[in-house]
């Protein structure tokens, strides 16, 4: 006899989503782990050298800040720029009519793209990391204190990821948004350097985006650990945290698309 | 009682020139096996998403046992399963792992999910498949795999769009056996087709689409009887002489060109005796081939839309 099974949002509900939808986005990166690993090493490596050719000898403020910079940056491409092309990516490729038709919420949805995509960013923060204190000789702070904060920097970017890839009209419209916003965010807001080193207008448009405190705190704490300014950094990507949740729960539809 | 209502449900796409289906009302009963059968591009799968609640109408409502489906998505989604032709999302998954994981993603149990993964395999012939890629497998193989996701789970209603595209034949006939199976087990069913043919030997109901609207929706026995008084003959002319053989048959009855040498002719029963007669003894018709059919359900498709055309024209 067919019969309705409960699915109602309980913990261990939540945790089979989670685990199940986790797999399956897992199962995309299994195939081509090594080309995954080698390009995210590319990368890092290849800024580092590409500063130490430029920068030769320059202060160890600048290169904390670069080196800072540049995993925030790495984690920026994951927090938005993947994950707003991956979405968009599925959305047209037709995969939401699989996900949509089941009884899954898509906060989980989300939350298990961006997992892999922190799993595919893991390698090359570390690496910057490493490198970076080896080749310009400048060391970092580590904590445990960095695990929560570089979470909380990944989970306040979902909200801007989340919402290009599910309301972009296709594919290339959202690879040319999230690449104009990652440069703009990169280069022009105060992720490679200090907030006081920008215009005043970019310095007020740099406190909308989340990545501003990302870098504030995660440059906080490679440098001097968890100080108060950390702390309230926390607070505000604590906020952005709950506004990308909000968002994604209220604002953006997957289940009857207009 | 009524399982489903659509509701004078319309939809026009922003950037569409023409609405994609437009004030639809039809209930779907509890326990039947219903058939949306039409033409490609008939609004059919824009109408089975909006009863999914996967679109919104632009007017108008679906309501599942008397809520609107948009009002509770969760329990519409863990209540319909919907077959939507190949399993794109799934592709880098194996076989086993698709049908265990949609198991458990629609709330089966571990152990019941698993029983069920190997139990649809089997029965698809596919049990040493567990472990392949379905991006490495077939096309039919691929839809296969996409049905066992449908039936997974032994959702109470069960929503196939076009469930024997691209199958063999052996693998078509085990689809519409499921399907019969799953009902008599209590699913409710709705199958989109424009393979008329086949829908014909399962359906309950029939709801015929085109241009968006509803032309019909009626009992098989009910419509065919529309019908009932007229024969299809299929006619192959000599070569080069189709249109000498059209103008031979004019007055007969409604006449369709089917292929380069082909044409089609709905006669009446009364008359069809003298044309047969007529057709044997006459030797100067350019005719090859000829046979004679009863109505069938595509005959009564193809009735329902001349004469809404028609209707329209006029």
């Amino acid at each position: 006899m067919h019969s309705a099974i409960d699915v109602r949002p309980t913990g261990g509900r939540i945790w089979t989503e989670l685990s199940i939808l986790f797999r399956i986005q897992f199962a995309i990166v299994r195939d081509q782990w090594i080309i995954v690993l080698l390009m995210a090493t590319i990368f890092p490596l290849s800024t580092l050298l590409s500063m130490k050719f430029m920068f030769g000898a320059t202060t160890h403020q600048i290169m904390v800040n670069l080196i800072v910079g540049n995993i925030v940056f790495a984690v920026i491409m994951m927090g938005f720029n993947a994950l707003g092309q991956e979405i968009s990516w599925q959305k047209h490729q037709g995969y939401f009519t699989y996900y949509a038709s089941l009884p899954i919420r898509k906060v989980n949805f989300v939350l298990t793209q961006m997992l892999r995509g922190l799993m595919t960013t893991m390698p090359s923060v570390i690496i910057m990391a490493a490198a970076g204190e080896y080749l310009f000789d400048v060391h970092l702070h580590y904590e445990w204190g960095l695990i929560p904060v570089f979470i909380l920097a990944v989970l306040s970017m979902v909200g801007i990821g989340a919402g290009i890839g599910f309301w972009s009209p296709n594919h290339q419209t959202t690879s040319n948004l999230v690449q104009g916003l990652m440069m703009f965010i990169g280069f022009l807001s105060p992720v490679m350097m200090e907030r006081d080193q920008l215009p005043l207008v970019l310095q007020w448009i740099g406190y909308v985006f989340p990545t501003t405190y990302a870098a504030s705190a995660l440059r906080e704490m490679l440098t001097a650990g968890w100080t108060n300014e950390v702390s309230v950094n926390v607070l505000i990507m604590l906020l952005f945290v709950l506004a990308s949740y909000w968002f994604i729960f209220k604002m953006i539809r997957w289940r009857a698309s207009e | 009682m009524n399982l489903l209502e659509i509701d004078r449900v319309s939809k026009v796409y922003k950037r569409g020139k023409s609405p994609a289906n437009m004030d639809i009302s039809f209930s779907i009963r509890e326990g039947e096996i219903i058939g949306l059968l039409g033409p490609n591009g008939a609004g059919k799968s824009t109408l089975v998403k909006q009863i999914v609640g996967l679109l919104a109408p632009s007017s108008g409502e679906v309501r599942y046992r008397g809520v609107n489906v948009l009002k509770q998505q969760r329990r519409v989604s863990s209540e319909i399963s919907y077959y939507a032709q190949e399993p794109h999302a799934l592709g880098v998954l194996t076989a086993g792992e698709a049908l265990l994981y949609t198991g458990l993603l629609r709330g089966l149990p571990r152990r019941e999910a698993e029983i069920q993964t190997r139990e649809l395999l089997e029965r698809f012939d596919m049990g040493d498949l567990i472990n392949r890629p379905i991006k490495r497998m077939s096309g039919g193989q691929r839809r296969m795999i996409g049905m066992g996701t449908t039936l997974i789970g032994d959702a109470p209603v069960l929503v196939f769009d076009e469930p024997t595209n691209e199958l063999d034949p052996l693998n078509r006939k085990l689809v519409w056996d499921l399907i019969v199976e799953r009902n008599r087990r209590g699913a409710t069913i709705m199958l989109v087709t424009h393979n008329v043919l086949e829908a014909e030997r399962v359906v309950d109901r029939v709801a015929f689409v085109n241009h968006g609207q509803l032309l019909e929706i009626d009992s098989v026995a009910h419509l065919k009887q529309r019908v009932d008084g007229r024969l299809k003959l299929d006619l192959t002319a000599a070569y080069g002489e189709v249109e000498r053989l059209i103008g031979r048959m004019e007055g007969w009855g409604d006449i369709q060109r089917t292929g380069e040498h082909r044409i089609r002719l709905y006669v009446n029963k009364e008359r069809a005796g003298r044309l047969l007669d007529w057709m044997i003894h006459d030797n100067s018709l350019p005719i090859d081939e000829y046979a004679v059919y009863p109505p069938s359900l595509e005959d009564v498709y193809v009735y329902i839309d001349e004469r809404k055309a028609g209707a329209a024209h006029a």
